[in-house]
């Protein structure tokens, strides 16, 4: 029951930080009709920013600053590489952003070496936050919570109150007809991908000292994320906010509660083979749940694309 | 009633709760060419995403030739012999012109989803293809990319994709939009030669158009026919005058 | 209007005859190694076009269906080779393309349904589960080590026993223009016009009566098949299969291979796979930046020259048929000199500072086979008043070469 709540909590930690890389998403992807592949990278790029500030300012610094860089340098893809490809099509755009993606990694290997970087949470946040049965919750994990939390209403608020807000909101369903009312639509383009794709550098900083800053973290997120926007729904920031948090629960649970498919088959009445290296069913024998936890959500994606191909909550065709 | 090419039994479509079709019945005989006139956002097209698949009904049905053609998909509705043009033009752009007639063909001669036959050996499907493209008048721009034509080629060739494989029931929605009047006097005699002995049913804002080629024309306002008759007799009808061609009148 | 049989093997017939003289001119001890590994990059290239440029599904995961069929091409060999089954190698390929075309028909059953960015969402969730799988399901994928096999050890066709590379290179060479002219056929088959219509157009080609998924399941099926023949080529060639074959890495240089080729063009890919090979070989023996610079040409290839460079090539045509070649050949010849100049500074640059950061012990460092020292001031100098001139100076000529390209190509009351 206590390893129970320390999951709930970890769980709606990494959901949330998905949250926080699949709302700028959906945003991007609701207005423009791209799908941004190198989202992610924006969110390592964020951490190792963030990294190389706190090197020489410390922490907090880098939490403002890092965002703010990577949200600029969102909008200068958008405006000097993207509104170009736009010209040629959807396919030519998603390649695009494909293969910003590996450029970005390769540059971030290029800058900052191939091994992870030491960027660390700020010692001022180095205590336990409370004790919880057992476990205990450090501050540094409370303190992702409120960032995130903080984050999503703050969107909430501009989504939903001022009249930016209200434009975005507009243009997520009427994107033509937006236009046609004589607002700046490339301006705004820019301004929402250079915002999503800050939000996703903001995750990075965050993220960076609780899930390491190596280069291969925008892969090992990236994908994930992919999924949420696909699971919840193309373009649904709803469907984005619970695919986030059920993919969040669904891989915090299954890394912690190591049930292996030897107990489910022994519970079958199956024998233990005596020499189960050579077993030709060795892999199902070994198998354990925090084993295929990583491939969980493409599962999942695969049985949703399959049953409900606009996704849990989307309604829009693509 | 046998005799009916195309029917439709009060049709409806909601768009989010808004009623856009309130119970449209239309019957089309064999044959017979039907126009259907009305003001903008009367419906028209709508009723022809209704008729091929492209939209689903939310209640009523469609008939042809007697049989339920409700809700098909667009593909299974071209198969039983009805075929379709489009307001805006809907060509395959980054195909010659012969390809996208031969495209057109392949369906209606029995071809399928084949991969072991080539098609430049099929001879009857070639010898179709280029009868078709010399009928719209477009020989000479046989092997130029769609995408390239002018606008009335365009329109042209959209009418061979939709003529070509023979289907019975022909619908073309506007076909001679934003033409000059030399254009529309040559797609004019182009739909008059390619569905010759076939059922026409056709969407035209140009009264002149409608009223030379219609043998019946059928009045379309908010989503009701209001009139259906010959020629002359909408022409006189006094519901007609009013909600149409008086509105119309003032336009000019 | 029908050509005769001859002409129109002729082609054929010449492609054939420089694959036979190729190893013979080509004898040095790399050459048919890279030779044999542009084979295989052509028919998984080709095989990508014929859902990209062909099908107008874009595929994050097309190294999967390689991948599946490799491995159960290593596996087959090693079944041969315990004499459980007799099977000539050449026949291998077959093998490997049924895989391909067996995973393609359960994937492409529900992933065929969207064009667009569901399909591609799908085949890049099936590349990371299938990636992800290599490490759990060890009996099939080997773990990390992978799976390999002996291909010397298969019955000998015709007394041969595929020992030396260029016995491969036949095999292989057989199998490319075997895929190449396979392939065509089925261009020129209704459901591969259909396939054009399709991408051109979905919803008009279901008004003419097809329905477009199951369109689409067909190229996909046919291009699973022949990236399956490739994925039994590279069995037969390396002997070994690991993750790194199908993951979306490999995935990813599929893509590059054949859109740096042309994806509008049937032949693109062949041209895309032989120069993305050359490059990936040689260059990746000079440098470990190689894949930050396929990166970026990659990304500008994407910007500014979409067709590839088949569609570089098919744009001079225009020029040559009206008989204005000549006019381009001076602007182009001023920007080619400051617009090396740029590249090769901007490389410069690049490797110095990486050489600085990462290899900082060693004082010189050698670059386009000249040695120098890094820490002086000259070199840094130099490459940054290369980059910055050369970038200027071919900006500058780049009007002109538009405004020559304009002149060159206008022609009276044509759409373009």
């Amino acid at each position: 029951m206590d390893l129970f709540i320390i999951n709930v909590i970890d769980g709606l930690i990494y959901g949330l930080l998905l949250f926080m890389l699949s709302s700028g998403l959906t945003l991007i992807f609701s207005m423009m009709g791209v799908l941004n592949l190198s989202h992610a990278a924006f969110y390592m790029l964020g951490a190792y920013l963030a990294y190389q500030i706190s090197v020489y300012t410390g922490f907090w610094v880098g939490l403002i600053v890092a965002p703010i860089l990577v949200t600029i340098l969102g909008a200068a893809v958008e405006r000097y590489g993207l509104r170009r490809v736009h010209q040629y099509g959807h396919v030519p755009e998603l390649i695009f952003t494909f293969g910003l993606f590996f450029v970005i990694e390769e540059l971030v290997q290029y800058i900052w070496g191939r091994s992870m970087v030491n960027y660390n949470s700020p010692e001022s946040l180095d205590f336990i936050a409370f004790n919880l049965a057992g476990g205990s919750i450090p501050a540094y994990k409370v303190f992702m919570l409120l960032v995130s939390v903080g984050i999503f209403l703050a969107l909430y608020y501009v989504l939903a109150r001022t009249r930016v807000g209200m434009i975005i909101q507009a243009a997520l369903s009427y994107p033509k007809t937006v236009e046609a009312l004589g607002h700046n639509v490339p301006l705004v383009f820019m301004g929402v991908f250079g915002v999503g794709t800050g939000l996703a550098g903001l995750a990075g900083v965050i993220a960076g000292p609780s899930l390491t800053t190596f280069p291969g973290m925008a892969f090992l997120l990236g994908s994930i994320v992919f999924v949420c926007v696909v699971v919840g729904g193309l373009g649904s920031l709803f469907g984005a906010f619970v695919a986030s948090l059920l993919i969040g629960w669904l891989q915090t649970f299954a890394a912690s509660y190591n049930i292996g498919a030897a107990d489910i088959l022994i519970a079958f009445g199956y024998e233990y083979p005596k020499d189960v290296y050579y077993h030709p069913w060795r892999d199902l024998w070994t198998l354990t749940l925090p084993q295929i936890g990583p491939i969980l959500p493409y599962i999942l994606l695969i049985l949703v694309l399959v049953f409900r191909p606009n996704g849990l909550f989307g309604k829009r065709e693509t | 009633m046998a005799n009916e090419a195309l029917k439709l039994d009060n049709v409806k479509k909601n768009f989010a709760g808004t009623e856009i079709i309130r119970g449209l019945n239309l019957s089309v005989a064999k044959n017979e060419r039907h126009a259907v006139i009305g003001p903008n956002g009367a419906g028209k097209s709508t009723a022809y995403n209704l008729i091929t698949g492209r939209y689903q009904v939310s209640s009523g049905k469609v008939f042809l030739n007697g049989e339920d053609i409700t809700n098909l998909e667009p593909y299974e509705v071209k198969r039983k012999g009805l075929s379709r043009s489009f307001q805006i033009t809907n060509i395959f752009p980054k195909m010659s012109v012969f390809e996208n007639v031969r495209c057109s063909l392949l369906w209606a001669m029995g071809y399928k989803y084949s991969f072991w036959k080539l098609v430049g050996n099929q001879t009857a499907l070639n010898e179709d293809a280029e009868k078709i493209i010399e009928e719209l008048n477009l020989k000479n721009r046989r092997d130029t990319l769609a995408g390239v034509l002018s606008y009335a080629e365009q329109r042209a060739l959209e009418i061979g994709i939709t003529i070509a494989g023979g289907s019975e029931v022909i619908l073309l929605d506007e076909p001679t939009a934003g033409m000059s009047v030399s254009e529309t006097e040559y797609i004019v005699g182009l739909i008059r030669k390619v569905t010759e002995g076939k059922t026409l049913l056709v969407v035209e804002h140009d009264m002149g158009v409608v009223f030379d080629l219609a043998d019946r024309i059928s009045v379309l306002v908010y989503g009701e026919i209001i009139a259906t008759g010959t020629p002359t007799e909408v022409k006189e009808n006094q519901a007609v005058q009013e909600a149409y061609l008086g509105a119309a009148m003032e336009e000019h | 209007m029908q050509k005769s049989v001859f002409t129109s093997a002729l082609p054929w017939i010449f492609a054939a005859a420089i694959l036979i003289v190729l190893p013979f001119i080509f004898t040095g001890g790399g050459s048919i190694t890279i030779m044999n590994q542009i084979g295989i990059t052509i028919v998984l290239a080709m095989s990508y076009n014929m859902l990209l440029g062909q099908g107008g599904m874009l595929s994050f995961g097309h190294a999967v269906y390689m991948g599946i069929g490799g491995f159960v091409a290593v596996h087959v060999m090693n079944i041969v080779e315990n004499e459980y089954l007799w099977l000539p190698l050449p026949f291998l390929p077959l093998v490997g393309g049924l895989v391909g075309l067996g995973f393609a028909t359960i994937v492409g059953s529900f992933s065929t349904r969207k064009a667009g960015t569901v399909f591609a969402m799908i085949s890049l969730g099936i590349g990371e589960l299938i990636a992800a799988c290599c490490i759990i399901i060890t009996v099939f994928f080997g773990g990390e080590e992978g799976i390999s096999g002996d291909r010397t050890m298969a019955p000998p066709t015709f007394g041969i026993e595929f020992i030396s590379q260029k016995e491969v290179y036949f095999l292989i060479a057989f199998w490319v223009l075997l895929s190449i002219f396979v392939m065509y056929l089925f261009t020129q088959t209704p459901v591969g016009k259909m396939a054009n219509a399709v991408r051109d157009n979905p919803e008009r080609a279901e008004f003419v009566g097809y329905s477009q998924r199951w369109v689409r399941y067909v190229s996909f099926c046919g291009a699973g098949f022949f990236a399956g023949v490739a994925g039994a080529l590279f069995a037969i060639n390396y002997e070994i299969l690991t993750e790194q074959n199908l993951n979306t890495v490999m995935s990813f240089q599929v893509l590059l291979a054949t859109y740096i080729g042309g994806v509008g063009f049937f032949l693109g890919p062949v041209f895309g796979a032989i120069l993305f090979t050359i490059l990936q070989t040689v260059i990746g023996l000079q440098t470990d930046l190689w894949a930050l610079y396929t990166g970026i040409v990659f990304v500008l290839m994407v910007m500014f020259l979409p067709t590839g460079l088949t569609g570089l090539f098919a744009m001079h045509l225009i020029p040559l048929q009206l008989g204005r070649l000549g006019m381009l050949i001076k602007p182009y010849a001023k920007i080619f000199v400051p617009g090396l100049a740029f590249v090769v500074g901007a490389i410069a640059l690049i490797e110095l500072i990486n050489h600085v950061r990462h290899h900082a012990e060693e004082q010189f460092m050698t670059l386009f086979w000249i040695e120098f020292d890094t820490t002086s001031f000259l070199p840094w100098a130099l490459f940054l008043i290369m980059v910055a001139v050369g970038f200027y100076v071919s900006r500058a000529f780049a009007k002109e070469v538009a405004e020559a390209w304009g002149e060159a190509t206008f022609v009276e009351g044509e759409r373009r």
